[in-house]
Formats: structure tokens, C-alpha cells, sequence
């Protein structure tokens, strides 16, 4: 294997990693703070890619302005996915029922969201797959390989959110609370805050990182309604590989998917999905609470 | 399982069974459409395949890969028919015994972790199934594998029409309802129900987790393969692609639907409903999934107790008063002797 | 040899050390009281007894036989039965129910004998069914028996616990703060209880914070203060102990 190859496999990695790092801290976020596993959360990867298609390609708004603004979007269609749906859900079932309860009901309403989004979606825009331009047209020249400058924005914004993510989880007082939250919400109640406006929050946040996620790899992607199913799966799996409630975890979780998919496709073809499946199997054998994550419930 | 305790209750049940057996075994004299037919067998099949959620539920486990061995039991069935000239009656029971065997070794592994984990697991345990499927040649890869024989004539019964397949559907649906109905109410389902309903109580009293999931998990699985086993042969093709997508979904569905606490009845109602309702909106296909996401939503927001839940809440009250408006008149009668 | 063995053991969580090189015995047929402030370690000693947690160092013996590390339900099955602090039951069955699960591990019949309903596993069946209902007369619950868990009022609910766990038949009976709680009848009625669950040949670990029922119940008392046991003797003894009026210093007088 020629540097080169090496190289635009790194690349390679690092941006499938960077994406899934991004989708799974949302993921994240709001099944540690609201305790849904959301199902629909691909749909927001999806809705975020097809915000920049309508605001970039389509209104010629600046691109760095339109992924602002289709975070925002999202964050917002996020917070009533909450309101309207999750919130009623949470408050039926909080204290007479089980754990598995809640969690499959939960699971089940971001399923029905997951198909209404998805075919709605489809039904606005249609099956066609669209492509956008990219701002970014450019490549690099590194040691006779060529790196498209778009792979490197999606690492770049991938970075800036993880530090940007660190430092609102761990020097805001705001990040204080949404920790607390996660692990005992009354607790949190009792300090008179309104969790209320914390699970909206965390809702919000994570489906806006779904978004940005979207929006950062749209140019280098086809758009499709059907992005959102994809990229769910392979998101459950690095969450379960990273460790749930582990960030460093999911991190590092990402980035080692990222590692086998590339490197793996290049050399075994399409069984390399496969591959990767039983690997993690296997793993989760020896290690169930995952890389770094607390044992599972 | 919601059972009535007291001694009319015990007999209104039983001859409910009664007529709705009868009326399922006479249902083929009546309906000529094969159609029709075809909509009631893959409504057993739902069944099936629904009951198998509930019993993994009755534990507290939420598997989301329940279309995993529905495919495995097809695969099996088919390979062995195919490959080494099995026919139906030979495939099916090796078929559930090897996927049971399978789900032993795989569920070893899966049943350790608990709640979230054990349910993305599963998700992706059923995909992966899907994907190894597409991918192994020897499974007939993305084209699957076609022209599975048909089940051997059974004495002059030849399956070469709907009708005798519904039978056999149905055959295979009261297996199941019977292995999974002695299960529940042995010791085994008291376990389960105490697994569910407080682990650590259950861990106290002597109840090892682990062991009582894991059997559950090999029950379910070996219902699953039964089922489709008997898809194999009925469809005579199976594709990776039949399994993949919205089925494990759909059958959780099924179960959420008919109503979870009604681990049998429950699953049937929904396979039922979820399987001819559909079928007559077929006009508006484009919209199906935006019309089930919906019904799933509202079912989970305002009738959280499934549709069965939902009744039965409302019987206990007129079912007790209309029972003893019924005795105080008897009383009366008898009286005015 | 005491019926319940307890070698150096010790515990730490993160930086904590909850438990310190702890060692002490419970006789058999004798009613042992571990009483100590908030955070001395005794629901954790609990838990590392009942197999909910593994201790750092140290073992445990049961009846001679070694017990740390295993699991909660092999722990059970030896015979040890525990109840935890918050009420944990099977709160959408009922009392009845609830008590029948605690036969668990008493059925002779095999497994695929139940699954077949077997005249000899229905018989046992009723057996356990008979059975059930003498616990429930013990425990003065059986006019509750077709109430649900969750709708019996708490002191109700200390006792169907203990219902629960004498239905699995323990040789130990470990007691997280049985009458934290009650007002002085309920507590006295839980006294006698106790007493007489000891005469049933049960030896009892009871963790309390209430004085008059510990003074009243144990034959000894162990003292634990942060995770180190200050103080072992007879009731009498401790109330005068000055180690131990010092760890409570501030705290409700003994």
C-alpha cells in the first residue's frame, strides 16, 4: 500500500469517524438526559441535509450561515418533537411503570416519528437523490494524494464541536445541570430547577448536532430521504462499542469504526459492514459495558 | 397475562376459545378468495412472530431483532431442503432445534448486557443477518434463494392451494400458543414475571437472571425459526431483503398494538389488525408508513394499554355490573318462587 | 463455627473507603444488631453479604462454606434472605402473589415437570399455596392478601418483605431498618415479630438507627463507624461505651 492510499484512507476515516462521533454524542445527550433511545435521530441527519440543500443550494445563502441556520432549525423541530411527543410519553409512564416500559414506549414513539419524517421527507422532495455543490471544490495536494477540502472541513467542524460540546458539559454551570440530570432528574428538581426546559434542551442539542452532522457532509453525499436509515444503524453500533454515557467512549468508539469501515472496504469489498458487525459481537462478549462506558443497565 | 380468577370467568374463557377455534377452523368453507387466505396465513405468521416480542418482554427484555431468527429459520429450512432434499416435515424441527442452538450460543452473549444495550444489540444482530445473507454466496446472496419445494403431500392432503397451507399455519400457531401458554403459567413465567417486575427482588429469592432470560431468549427464537420455516415453504423463496427493513418493527408494533401486557392475545389482535387493515388502504401505498407512524404514535399516547388494554379497563367495570344485574335477577326468580 | 463468617473485608468506591478490614461473626440463633451514623457502611456491608456488591478484600463464610463473589441468587439459595431499605416488592401483584414468589427455590419438581403441569408439580403447588397463607397469618397480612403491593400503606409493605423473605426459607435473615419509620405500636408489633421469627430458629442481621428497638431486640450489637467497627457487646455494655457515644455525638442519645 502506497503512502498515499494510506493517507486517503486516514482521511477517509477520520471523516466517516468525525461523522459518527457527531451522531452518536447527539445520541448521546438525549438518552443520558431524557432516557429515549431515539430511533429518529437519522432523520435529523437527514433534515439537516436537506436544510442545506434548500438553504445553500437552493436560496443561496452563505454556507456557513445556512449550516448555522439549519442547526437552529433543527434544534427547534427537535424541541417540539419533545414537547409534542416525548414529553407526554415521559409524564404518563414516570412513576407506575418499569424501566423497560418507558425505554420501549419511548423507542417506539421515535419510530413512529422516524417513519413520518422519512416519508414525509420522500413525499416533499421526492425519491431522487440530490447532490450540492460543494463551497469547498478544492484538494489538497499532500504527498501526491489528492484530499478534497470538504473531508477536512466535516473533521474540522467535528473538532470544533467535541471541544465546543467538552467545554459547555464541563466548565458551564449549565453543563453542570445537564450532567445531573442525567443521573437523577429529581435531584435536580429539588435544587429548583425546571427540568423540563433541561430535557427540551437536551433534546434540541442533540438532534442539532444530527443536523450538523447532515449538513457538513451533504456536499461530499448524495441527499436522499433515505440518508437517515442509514447512517442509524452504524450509530447504535459505535454507541454500543463506545460505551453508553461515556463521551471519551463515543469518541473514541467513532473513531475506530471510522478506522475499520475504511480501511475495511478498501480491502474486503462489501462483507467489510458485515465484518465489522461480528467483530463487535465478539467484543461486546468480553466487554459489554463497551469501551469506556458503565456497565449496561 | 391478565388472567380472570374467578370461576365464570375461567368458563366465559373457555368457551371463547371454543368458538374462535371453531370459527378459524371453518373459516376456508366460507371464503373462496385465495387472497383473502394468503392475508389470514401471514397474519398467523405475525402472530407467531409477534408472541415471541412478548415473551422476551415478559422478562423485561426488549428485543428489537425479532425478525433475526424468523430469517435464520427460513435460511435453515430452505438450505436443508434444497441442498440436502429435506422436505418440509424432515426440515422443520431440525430447523428449530439448529436455531435454537444458535440462539443458545448467541444469546450467551447478548442476554449479559440488559435494557438499552440488550436492545441495540438485537437491532443489529438482525441486521447483520440480513447483510451476511446478502453477502454469502452459498445463501444465494441479494437473489436468495428460490424454488423451495413445496411440503410433501400429508396423506391425500396436497399443498397446492391455500387452504391447506392456512391449516398448517395454524397447526404450527397453536404449537406455539400452547408451548409459550405452559411456560407462563409454570414456575418458569412466575420467574419471568419477577425478572420483569423487580430484578433485584427477583435475585433475592433465588431467581438467576441470566439463566431465565436466556431460556426465554431460546424459547422465542426457536418460535421465530418456526415460523419461518414455514415461510420458506410457503413463499419458496426467501431474499435477504423479506427481512430486513421495517419487519422487526412492524412486529413489535404488532405487540404494542394488540396491547403488552396480553403477551398471546395481545400480539394476535395486532398481527390481525396491522396485517387486513392495510390491505384495504392500499390506495393511498405512498403515504403507508406516515399513516403507521401515526397510528403508532397515537396508540402510544393515548392508548398506551394496547387496544386489548384499553377494553379490558372498561369491561372489568360493565362486565362485573352487568354480571350481577344478571345473578340479582336469577336471585329475584328464584325467590318468587 | 458461626453461622455467618465475616473475614478483613473492605470495600472502596472511587476514593472512598466504605468498609475497612471489617471482620465479625453472627451466631447461630442469635439476633446480631449492626448500628453505627450515616455512612458507617452498613448498607453496603449488606450488600457485599447479599452478593449486590464484591468486597475489594476479605471473604465470607456461610456456614463454613465460602460465599464472597457469589451471585445474589446463589447467595439465596444458600440461605440468605435480605430486605432492602426502599420497599422493594412486586408492587402490581398482590400480597398473596408476592409471598408464593418467595417459594422460588423450594420446588422439588424440575423444571420440565412444571412446564407440563404434572399432577406431582400442581401438587406442590398447593402446597406452597398453603403455606404461603401461614406466612401471611404470621405476619398478620392475610386480611390484605388480594390487596395490591403498591396500595398497602407502608408499614404493610416492611411486612410483606418480610413475608417475602421468610417464604424462601433463610437460615439468615438480614434486615435493612425494619422499623425506620413506624410509630411506637407499629414498632413494637414489629419487635415481637422479629422475636419470634428468631424463635422459628432464623438468626437475624438487623441494621437500625431506632435505639429502643435495637436496645430491646439484639443479644449483641456491633458499632461501625466510617466503614471500622468501633465497638461489639452486649447491649448493656454498648450504651455505655464511650467510643460509641462519641461516634454519635450530636446524633439522637442512645
Amino acid at each position: 500500500m502506497t503512502v498515499g492510499l494510506f493517507i486517503q484512507l486516514l482521511v477517509n476515516a477520520l471523516t466517516i469517524g468525525a461523522i459518527y462521533i457527531l451522531m452518536v454524542l447527539g445520541l448521546d445527550i438525549i438518552l443520558r438526559g431524557t432516557k429515549i433511545l431515539n430511533f429518529a435521530h437519522g432523520q435529523f441527519y437527514m433534515l439537516g441535509a436537506y436544510m442545506l440543500l434548500l438553504l445553500f443550494q437552493l436560496l443561496h445563502i452563505d454556507f456557513a450561515l445556512s449550516l448555522v441556520l439549519s442547526v437552529l432549525i433543527l434544534a427547534l423541530v427537535g424541541a417540539i418533537c419533545y414537547v409534542s411527543i416525548f414529553h407526554t410519553v415521559r409524564q404518563r409512564f414516570a412513576v407506575t411503570t418499569t424501566f423497560s416500559y418507558r425505554l420501549l414506549l419511548s423507542a417506539m414513539a421515535s419510530v413512529g416519528l422516524m417513519m413520518i419524517l422519512q416519508q414525509g421527507t420522500l413525499l416533499v422532495f421526492g425519491t431522487q437523490e440530490r447532490g450540492i455543490q460543494s463551497p469547498f471544490p478544492q484538494v489538497l495536494d499532500v504527498l501526491d494524494v489528492r484530499v478534497s477540502l470538504s473531508r477536512l472541513l466535516v473533521i474540522a467542524v467535528s473538532i470544533i464541536i467535541c471541544i465546543l460540546l467538552y467545554l459547555l458539559m464541563y466548565r458551564t454551570r449549565l453543563g453542570k445541570i445537564l450532567r445531573a440530570v442525567s443521573y437523577d432528574p429529581e435531584a435536580v428538581t429539588l435544587q429548583g430547577i425546571n427540568t423540563f426546559w433541561i430535557f427540551i434542551f437536551c433534546f434540541a442539542l442533540g438532534s442539532a448536532l444530527a443536523g450538523v452532522a447532515g449538513g457538513v457532509i451533504a456536499p461530499l453525499f448524495s441527499v436522499t430521504p433515505s440518508m437517515g436509515q442509514d447512517v442509524i444503524f452504524l450509530s447504535l453500533l459505535v454507541l454500543l462499542v463506545g460505551g453508553i454515557g461515556s463521551y471519551k467512549g463515543t469518541v473514541l468508539g467513532g473513531l475506530v469504526v471510522g478506522l475499520l469501515l475504511s480501511f475495511g472496504f478498501q480491502f474486503l469489498g462489501g462483507i467489510a459492514e458485515l465484518f465489522l458487525f461480528i467483530l463487535v459481537i465478539i467484543f461486546l462478549s468480553f466487554r459489554p459495558g463497551g469501551l469506556l462506558g458503565e456497565a449496561a443497565d | 397475562m391478565k388472567q380472570l380468577t374467578s370461576m365464570k370467568g375461567k368458563a366465559v374463557k373457555q368457551v371463547a376459545i371454543i368458538i374462535l377455534a371453531v370459527f378459524l377452523l371453518t373459516l376456508p368453507l366460507y371464503i373462496d378468495s385465495a387472497y383473502i387466505m394468503h392475508l389470514l396465513i401471514m397474519a398467523c405468521i405475525g402472530t407467531i412472530l409477534g408472541m415471541t416480542f412478548s415473551l422476551l418482554f415478559s422478562t423485561g427484555l426488549i428485543s428489537l431483532g425479532a425478525a433475526a431468527f424468523y430469517a435464520v429459520g427460513a435460511y435453515i429450512s430452505a438450505v436443508l431442503s434444497m441442498n440436502f432434499g429435506f422436505s418440509f416435515w424432515g426440515a422443520f424441527p431440525v430447523t428449530v432445534i439448529a436455531s435454537a442452538c444458535l440462539a443458545l450460543v448467541v444469546g450467551s452473549i447478548f442476554v449479559r448486557s440488559g435494557g438499552i444495550a440488550f436492545a441495540i444489540i438485537t437491532l443489529l444482530f438482525a441486521s447483520a443477518i440480513v447483510l451476511a445473507a446478502g453477502q454469502v454466496e452459498y445463501l444465494g446472496g441479494w437473489g436468495g434463494i428460490i424454488g423451495i419445494a413445496r411440503p410433501t403431500p400429508l396423506g391425500p392432503v396436497e399443498f397446492t392451494n391455500k387452504t391447506p397451507y392456512y391449516y398448517l399455519a395454524l397447526a404450527i400457531l397453536a404449537l406455539v400458543i400452547l408451548a409459550f401458554y405452559a411456560l407462563y403459567t409454570s414456575r418458569i413465567g412466575r420467574a419471568w414475571k419477577a425478572i420483569k417486575l423487580s430484578p433485584n427482588l427477583s435475585g433475592t429469592l433465588g431467581i438467576n437472571l441470566y439463566r431465565y432470560r436466556l431460556l426465554a431468549f431460546v424459547v422465542a427464537a426457536a418460535g421465530a425459526a418456526a415460523a419461518g420455516s414455514f415461510y420458506a415453504h410457503y413463499f419458496q423463496t426467501v431474499t435477504p431483503g423479506a427481512f430486513g427493513g421495517w419487519l422487526s418493527i412492524y412486529i413489535q408494533l404488532y405487540a404494542v398494538l394488540g396491547g403488552l401486557e396480553f403477551y398471546l392475545l395481545g400480539p394476535a389482535v395486532g398481527a390481525v389488525l396491522m396485517t387486513f387493515i392495510p390491505e384495504y388502504l392500499r390506495v393511498i401505498k405512498e403515504y403507508e408508513p406516515i399513516v403507521t407512524g401515526v397510528l403508532l404514535l397515537i396508540v402510544i399516547l393515548f392508548f398506551p394499554g394496547g387496544i386489548l388494554g384499553s377494553i379490558i379497563n372498561s369491561e372489568k367495570i360493565n362486565g362485573a355490573r352487568l354480571w350481577s344485574r344478571i345473578s340479582s335477577i336469577g336471585t329475584w326468580m328464584k325467590k318468587s318462587r | 463455627m458461626a453461622l455467618l463468617e465475616i473475614k478483613n473485608i473492605t470495600r472502596i468506591f472511587g476514593g472512598l473507603i466504605a468498609v475497612r478490614d471489617l471482620s465479625l461473626d453472627v451466631n447461630e440463633g442469635e439476633i446480631l444488631g449492626l448500628i453505627g451514623p450515616n455512612g458507617a457502611g452498613k448498607s453496603t456491608l449488606f450488600n457485599i453479604i447479599s452478593g449486590f456488591i464484591p468486597p475489594n478484600k476479605g471473604k465470607i463464610f456461610f456456614k463454613g462454606e465460602e460465599i464472597t463473589g457469589l451471585r445474589i441468587d446463589q447467595i439465596a439459595q444458600k440461605g440468605i434472605a435480605r430486605i432492602f431499605q426502599e420497599p422493594t416488592l412486586f408492587m402490581q401483584e398482590t400480597v398473596f402473589e408476592n409471598v408464593l414468589s418467595g417459594f422460588h427455590r423450594h420446588y422439588r419438581q424440575p423444571f420440565w415437570k412444571a412446564f407440563l403441569h404434572t399432577p406431582a408439580a400442581n401438587r406442590e403447588e398447593t402446597l406452597k399455596k398453603e403455606k404461603a397463607l401461614e406466612i401471611l397469618d404470621f405476619m398478620s397480612l392475610t386480611s390484605m392478601s388480594n390487596e395490591l403491593a403498591a396500595n398497602l400503606p407502608h408499614g404493610h409493605q416492611r411486612a410483606l418483605a418480610i413475608a417475602i423473605a421468610l417464604a424462601t426459607g433463610p437460615e439468615l435473615l438480614l434486615l435493612d431498618e425494619p422499623v425506620t419509620g413506624m410509630n411506637p405500636t407499629e414498632t413494637m408489633g414489629m419487635v415481637e415479630k422479629i422475636k419470634r421469627i428468631r424463635q422459628r430458629g432464623i438468626t437475624v442481621l438487623i441494621v437500625e438507627h431506632d435505639m429502643k428497638a435495637v436496645m430491646s431486640l439484639c443479644d449483641r450489637i456491633v458499632v461501625l463507624s466510617l466503614g471500622v467497627k468501633i465497638a461489639e457487646n452486649m447491649p448493656a455494655a454498648i450504651r455505655k461505651d464511650e467510643q460509641v457515644i462519641e461516634a454519635y455525638l450530636g446524633k439522637q442519645v442512645i
